[in-house]
């Protein structure tokens, strides 16, 4: 194991290169790539590596490159692409066509707000608009997490159980561009913690149709063995934790962290890089004698609905911050657990940080301020991060 | 940047020690514009705290803006991993990459005390207490990087630079430096990090206010703004013009055929001029300064193409033909100014020199008289260059334009010494240009033999009244007076014609396309042979040569003959000798002396220059035409004849034309005379362009097309078309260097906005 200086980006096009390697005495490795900032240094670092039996594929458009990533998955290879913001609206239909054909490609978005007008910078709203069409969602806060949930969710997406795309999300920018310190596994670990990939439905000697038409009550069948497919997903991870510590000597981050909320009143809830903020400020109002703890949702689908009621449990009050807004309703994390707390927890939702505002430990001081006098929740609000 | 860092545990093992007085946590912000390498020089930072054992995170703060655009970058350090997501406001050090951009906004949330480093050519007393209360340094990071040629030539990259002087102000030692630089790969930048290291100035903070910097955790939070109803929008009124340090100038560079040219033709503009208005206004500019378009554009050696910038892309533009395209294609009679004391000059001698210079003082409206001691004007190019390569009504075509100027020719006249003294007193000014001296001979037994002669006598006979020849001829010689010889000899009914040359073939100094053209028609070159004596009884039937072997290199750079003693045999019938001409002058009276081109008699300076062969010797016609003309402005200046008007700017480069803008399209060829029987043909051998379309191939280097391709490309919208070219925006142009990185023949350059006389 070495430790390298690297951003999120590379370090997911890392974790994919050697992922693809340790297909090599399979049926190898093929992805489908096109730029986009800011997930393009992903992509380019992809095309400087040298894979055994793997190839990069420069196509002419996001639509194209999941094209590729579908032929290759089809055909039994390992796969994996890279976009952001309106790229990964525009692989859309392929992203769709890859998770109900279940394929397992693994995909790492570098989140961005869509457009127009024009913005580069992060929010979670172009992922989010994938998060009912049978992708597994990750969202991740530090370069380490990143890399190793890119890798673990190569095991994850291609277990027989599990069969489907799964889709790793950092930040743009705050994350993505991001350079610290990566523990960077030996090939031989990550050959010992990936099997080869074997998809049993792919496309082989005998002839058969993927996708083709079916009748109501196959579609009704289908959904629901994608769904139950799904939910099994934290029960695959969970097994997925403990081989990774066994090969790798460290912990895989749970599907949900918690910090400091075993004893709260009030919990921050949020997903990617606002929950590590959200620690600071824990610690600085802890420091004051408030308890308040916090939840960072790294799994999003499926949603841990288990693992979140358990600690929504006794919470009088919950903050809960969207890097997102469904326009219309309000946080959509917000929107899809508020109905887990406790009859009379006031759960309101707070946004932050929309097209890359800056949300600091003050910003969330500032929400729990006003959360605190609440009796019930008001309407959705925005905090504007300048 | 990545790099690979042993680990034993989460952390690499320290293998700088930590500098003293480093307080941890550690925030340092950059400043910089975007295309500076700010967002580089943070991660460059890490990687250097990485080198102690320590944690980093670094990032930059990226803007939508494109280059030229304020950016920060930010690192952190601590001894555990760190968790803070967010920008840095309280930096413990702050490097500005940019002078232009410190103001309130780039020191906000620095507390006294903390760390300053500025890139600037002031020095640090010029701030009069600005900075007195942060530990300031400056260093010229720009001048240094620059220097040691860092970055493109739109923009110098600095990152490496400034990150020695930061060591410095750190405290490492200078083989910390080195070893980081190293390990880091940037061992090419080391030199300019230790000049930088070296020359950084720093004044410490005073003393009242001397604390240590206070970190983010102790002070109080910057203020957050209420949850508004986001009904604010912002203006968007920057004026972003401020932002740039370097900005596009929009001006004109030579181009390298320009340059060349010893005629000193406007090479660009006649082809620009062809390609757009037609053939008409390009011979108008072609024929100021050259009287012979219709020669050159035959027989010019053509240093032109040679330093073409199309000859590294996809060949040179076939000039030569070009020329002769707009010659045989206009019509233009230039007319003579009117001067109110038109000076009376005498010019000896008819051949391009003379022809030259007396055209351009006739266009100017003096009065001028040639004394040309042959029957008719043109000297070599009437009596030496044969007419299958240039035709008699191309040469009088130009010469009755010259004529028409009013210029008075007097052939048959002679001048001698007795009438050069008397000319010197009778006109105002006198140029002689009676070319090369006698020609050369050969010392070797036999050379007085029958059939021996001098070439240039064989050429000139034949072109006055024809001559017959039968059996083997050898040319001794390897200028264009050789092949000449060799291939009026076919012509004139050879059997065989051999060239004996003492260097290698491609040492000939005759034009490359002509040895290959005599090569075609049958010419057989004999390399490395030196005669040593022709043999017969009353007329030479053979020449003894002797194998000539290469020595080391002489002034000219060509390989030194050494004549051997082997030696062998070639029947002849006839030995034509082309050696080249004496270059002493045999017309000057007595106590005369030639110094930098005009006549002196003891210290007194006469009214007489010289011009062409007789005074440079470079021996092509293009260059006694450039001779001619320059001596014409230096008698109506009465200054000396050495200067031309041109300046010193070095020429466009192949590297400074964006190949990428051009399509691959060949040179077009000459059309060549099918073959035919040699003997007694004439006719001329190259037919010439069959249109103008090779103008089109022209890159215009450093001449401005109108393309808008910097137009189009700015990303900013701030390039407009004005009636002469374009004009950049001050105000909004970020200095980005678009305009320039695109444009396709480096008709815009990038200068800093501090230079002096930079208008934008």
């Amino acid at each position: 194991m070495t430790v390298e200086l690297l951003s999120a980006n590379h370090g997911a096009a890392l974790a994919a290169t050697l992922a693809a390697r340790a297909n090599r005495k399979g049926r190898g490795f093929c992805s489908g790539v096109y730029p986009i900032t800011p997930s393009t240094e992903c992509m380019e670092y992809l095309c400087q590596q040298k894979i055994e039996k793997g190839r990069v594929i420069k196509v002419e458009s996001e639509h194209s490159a999941m094209g590729v990533c579908i032929g290759a998955a089809a055909a039994g290879a390992r796969s994996f692409t890279a976009t952001s913001s309106n790229g990964l609206a525009y692989m859309f239909e392929n992203c769709i066509a890859a998770a109900m054909l279940r394929l397992p490609v693994v995909i790492a978005v570098a989140n961005r707000t869509l457009g127009p007008p024009w913005n580069i910078w992060a929010d979670h709203s172009d992922a989010l608009t994938l998060r009912d069409h049978g992708l597994i969602q990750f969202y991740c806060a530090d370069n380490q997490e990143l890399f190793d949930t890119v890798l673990s969710a190569f095991r994850l997406a291609e277990d027989k159980r599990v069969m489907m795309p799964a889709m790793v999300n950092m930040e743009g920018f705050i994350l993505s561009h991001t350079v610290a310190q990566t523990n960077i596994p030996d090939q031989a670990q990550v050959d010992d913690f990936l099997p080869l990939t074997d998809i049993p439905h792919r496309l082989g000697d005998v002839p058969h149709t993927l996708g083709q038409i079916e009748v109501p009550h196959q579609t009704e069948v289908h959904r629901w063995q994608h769904h139950n497919a799904m939910l099994d997903v934290p029960k695959v991870y969970a097994e997925i934790q403990k081989e990774f510590e066994g090969v790798f000597g460290r912990s895989l981050h749970d599907i949900v962290v918690p910090y400091r909320a075993d004893d709260a009143e009030t919990l921050i809830v949020s997903m990617g890089t606002i929950g590590v903020t959200a620690e600071r400020a824990v610690d600085m109002l802890r420091a004051e004698g408030k308890r308040v703890g916090s939840l960072r949702v790294r799994l999003f689908r499926p949603l841990p609905t288990d693992a979140i009621r358990a600690h929504y449990a006794g919470k009088k009050r919950i903050a809960v911050i969207d890097r997102n807004i469904s326009l219309g309703l309000g946080g959509i994390l917000w929107s899809e657990t508020r109905a887990l707390a406790d009859p009379g927890a006031v759960v309101q939702s707070y946004m932050a940080g929309l097209g890359g505002g800056d949300v600091r430990p003050e910003h969330i001081v500032k929400m729990l301020g006003d959360l605190e006098p609440r009796k019930i929740a008001g309407p959705p609000a925005m905090m504007e991060a300048v | 940047m990545e790099r690979k860092i042993p680990a034993d545990s989460s952390i690499a093992a320290a293998s700088i020690p930590l500098p003293a007085g480093l307080t941890l946590p550690l925030e340092v912000r950059v400043h910089g514009r975007g295309g500076q390498g700010g967002v580089t020089c943070a991660k460059l930072i890490a990687a250097l705290f990485t080198e102690m054992g320590l944690f980093v995170q670094t990032f930059g703060d990226y803007g939508s803006e494109r280059s030229g655009a304020p950016v920060q970058a930010y690192t952190r350090v601590d001894r555990v991993a760190i968790k803070n997501r967010n920008k840095v406001y309280r930096p413990d050090h702050l490097i500005v990459l940019d002078e232009g951009l410190m103001g309130a906004q780039v020191l906000e949330g620095v507390a006294p005390g903390s760390l300053l480093l500025l890139n600037t050519n002031a020095s640090p007393g010029s701030f009069a207490g600005r900075f007195e209360r942060y530990r300031f340094g400056t260093i010229d990071a720009t001048a240094i990087a620059r220097e040691q040629g860092i970055g493109s030539t739109a923009v110098v990259i600095i990152n490496t630079t400034i990150l020695g002087a930061y060591a410095r102000l750190l405290g490492l030692p200078l083989s910390v430096l080195e070893k980081a630089y190293t390990s880091l790969g940037l061992g090419g930048d080391l030199a300019a990090a230790k000049h930088a290291y070296e020359q950084v100035r720093v004044s410490e903070a005073v003393r009242e206010i001397e604390a240590p910097a206070v970190s983010a955790a102790g002070a109080p939070p910057p203020a957050v703004a209420a949850m508004l109803g986001h009904s604010r929008d912002f203006p968007a009124t920057l004026k972003t013009g401020s932002w740039s340090n370097q900005v596009p100038v929009y001006s004109e560079h030579p181009a390298p055929c320009n340059l060349a040219c010893p005629a000193g033709n406007d090479v660009v503009g006649f082809i620009q001029a062809l390609k757009n208005n037609g053939a008409e206004e390009a011979a108008a500019i072609l024929l100021r300064t050259q009287p012979l378009p219709s020669v050159c554009g035959r027989v010019c050696p053509a240093p032109c193409m040679q330093a073409c910038n199309r000859g590294a892309f996809d060949g040179a533009v076939n000039i030569r033909s070009l020329e002769r395209w707009i010659a045989d294609h206009s019509t233009l009679k230039p007319t003579p100014q009117i001067d109110e004391h038109p000076l009376h000059v005498a010019v000896i001698g008819g051949g391009p020199a003379g022809l030259s210079a007396a055209y351009q003082l006739a266009l100017r409206g003096h009065s001028v008289t040639i004394y040309e001691a042959s029957p008719a004007l043109g000297g070599v190019l009437r009596n030496g260059i044969p007419a299958f390569r240039l035709p008699q009504e191309a040469l009088s075509r130009d010469i009755d334009r010259i004529l028409k100027l009013g210029v008075e020719a007097r052939c048959g006249s002679r001048v001698s010494k007795a009438d050069l003294d008397r000319l010197a007193h009778d006109f105002d000014a006198v140029i002689a240009c009676v070319g090369f001296g006698s020609a050369l001979d050969l010392e070797a037994k036999g050379g007085g033999l029958d059939g021996v002669e001098q070439g240039l006598a064989f050429l000139d006979r034949v072109k006055r009244s024809g001559e017959k020849l039968k059996g083997n001829v050898v040319v001794v010689g390897g200028g264009n007076t050789a092949i000449d010889c060799a291939r009026t000899a076919l012509r004139c009914g050879a059997a065989s014609v051999k060239i004996v040359y003492r260097r290698s073939r491609a040492d000939m100094p005759a034009i490359a396309e002509e040895i290959e053209d005599a090569g075609h028609e049958g010419v057989e070159i004999v390399p490395y042979r030196q005669p040593v004596e022709f043999l017969g009884s009353g007329a030479v039937s053979g020449v003894v040569v002797a194998e000539v072997e290469a020595g080391p290199p002489d002034a000219s750079g060509r390989r030194r003959p050494v004549v051997t003693s082997r030696t062998s045999s070639l029947a002849c019938d006839k030995v034509l000798l082309a050696l080249g001409q004496k270059s002493e002058i045999e017309l000057m009276p007595d106590g005369w002396k030639m110094k930098d081109g005009r006549a002196w008699l003891g210290e007194r300076l006469l009214p007489v220059w010289f011009a062409g062969d007789c005074s440079t010797g470079d021996g092509t016609v293009t260059h006694a035409i450039g001779s001619g003309r320059l001596a014409a402005l230096a008698v109506l200046n009465g200054c000396d004849a050495a200067q031309d008007g041109a300046g010193a700017a070095d020429p466009v480069a192949p590297g400074q034309i964006r190949f990428s803008h051009f399509d691959v399209t060949p040179s077009h060829k000459d059309g060549q005379l099918p073959p035919a029987a040699l003997a007694g043909n004439f006719q001329e051998v190259n037919l010439g362009l069959k249109g103008p379309e090779e103008a089109q191939r022209c890159f215009s280097c450093g001449h401005c097309t109108h393309c808008d391709t910097c137009l189009i490309s700015c990303p900013d919208g701030v390039i407009v078309r004005i009636a002469d070219g374009y004009r950049v925006d001050g105000e909004y142009c970020k200095g980005c260097g678009m305009c320039v990185a695109e444009c396709p023949r480096n008709a815009m350059t990038m200068q800093d906005k501090n230079h002096k006389g930079v208008r934008v």
